[in-house]
């Protein structure tokens, strides 16, 4: 039997079929004396089978046709330009929404830091939502009909230049709005309805350092959070629809908060 | 139908398994096995008969997926991309996931790309240490060093979900 001493580095290799096998019945007897390292082996080794569990599925699903006219030499020259691009920016989704699942790195790189920004974001956006748009008569403090006070009273509260965004081509009316606490700063609330009663709402802070944008979905079933952080605000459009459609009032939305703010 | 062709068809499901871990969405993973291909037709004379094309096309994919990664983290930091309907959503709903498997999926999309990579490539797609080195353009100890912090990030995070989860329940 060979003898080394075995360490942390071995689990792995021993885990990815690496380790010589003339070192294996070593290998295998520090193990056994080593239950810290055996546990955390086995860990591995779970979360490994999990792994595979989640993606074997992929394998046996059919091979979508553009995928195989590609090969068969059966596809005109492709729209290389709009699909690359969707792809890249459903990567940035990911790099963005990854960060705020389940703990950014919590116990590795970032251990003790608070929530991104863009949870805190995202949550208080949901919690303000859940909260008001349930409300029937004190959904809003400023009613739409009074919009012009409505907009200049958010804009010096929060610090940032607010036009409620027309979404009617959407299909939703404003309501009228209110000021929240966000944090330690203040937050605009709009609300939004549309013929069915179906409310959604738009939540706009100054306070943001940093760039991202995603998605955000605090529980099942719940109200879902389309954000966006840039430099100086962030702004949450959360309501209940279908994604898709909830993706496009909040394009609509951004868009004309966005030329809001720079007019 | 040509040899070469049939065994390209015959990788495509390995290669959107490899891209579905790296992006998560599913029409995103797909557009990036279909820019794998084509570029992989563009260059078929670059691949040898005989010899396995697995590897071949996971080296163009990958190669498509880091730089694109790259683009996206340069973008990002100096503007918004544009958002187009539904792009902004990286969890596609119509997939049917445990709970168990939406918690790892989730876990290994929070890691970084270069470690995300090489743990897949070892763990699910079952490449040695020396071929997925080759494929992903490191060094085999840069590789070990990534499975190895990949493993223990996932570890983490898998860990933090389920402390997140504990307390819900508690709170109810």
């Amino acid at each position: 039997m060979i003898r080394r001493d075995f360490s942390e580095r071995d689990i792995h290799m021993a885990l990815d079929g690496e380790l010589p096998g003339d070192e294996r019945a070593a290998y295998d007897a520090w193990l056994d004396a080593n239950p810290e390292m055996k546990a955390r082996s086995a860990r591995f080794a779970a979360d490994r089978a999990a792994l595979r569990a989640a993606f074997a599925g992929v394998l046996d699903e059919a091979v979508p046709a553009r995928l195989r006219k590609v090969v068969l030499g059966e596809t005109p020259v492709r729209a290389a330009a709009s699909r690359s691009r969707w792809w890249l920016a459903a990567a940035a989704a990911v790099l963005v929404v990854a960060g705020g699942l389940g703990g950014y790195l919590a116990g590795i790189d970032r251990a003790g830091q608070e929530d991104p920004a863009e949870d805190r974001l995202a949550e208080q956006a949901i919690a303000a939502h859940v909260v008001f748009a349930a409300e029937k008569r004190h959904a809003v403090e400023v009613p739409a009909s009074d919009k012009d006070h409505l907009q200049t009273w958010l804009s010096n509260r929060v610090g940032l230049k607010l036009v409620a965004p027309d979404l009617t081509a959407n299909g939703f009316q404003l309501i009228g709005g209110r000021l929240l606490p966000a944090g330690e700063s203040k937050a605009a609330m709009l609300l939004y309805e549309d013929d069915k009663g179906e409310r959604i709402s738009l939540f706009v802070t100054a306070e943001s350092a940093q760039n991202a944008k995603g998605t955000y979905t605090s529980a099942q079933n719940g109200p879902q959070a389309v954000y966006w952080l840039d430099k100086g605000y962030g702004c949450a459009v959360v309501g209940s629809l279908p994604r898709e459609q909830l993706a496009v009032v909040a394009k609509s939305a951004y868009g004309q908060l966005l030329a809001g703010l720079a007019s | 139908m040509d040899e070469k062709k049939a065994a390209i068809l015959g990788e495509i499901p390995r290669l959107r398994r490899y891209a579905r871990s790296l992006l998560r969405d599913r029409d995103a993973a797909d557009d990036l096995v279909q820019d794998c291909l084509e570029r992989a037709l563009v260059r078929l004379d670059n691949w040898q008969t005989g010899e396995s094309p697995r590897r071949w096309l996971f080296t163009i994919m990958h190669h498509l997926f880091i730089d694109q990664m790259r683009k996206v983290n340069r973008r990002g930091e100096a503007t918004m991309l544009p958002l187009e309907a539904g792009e902004a959503v990286a969890q596609p709903a119509e997939q049917v996931e445990s709970i168990a498997s939406r918690e790892i999926i989730d876990a290994l999309q929070a890691i970084s790309p270069d470690r995300r990579a090489a743990l897949v490539m070892v763990a699910i797609e079952g490449f040695s240490y020396a071929e997925a080195a080759n494929i992903l353009g490191v060094p085999a100890g840069t590789l070990m060093s990534r499975i190895a912090r990949g493993r223990e990030e996932l570890r983490g995070l898998l860990d933090d979900t389920a402390r997140r989860r504990a307390i819900r329940i508690v709170e109810k």
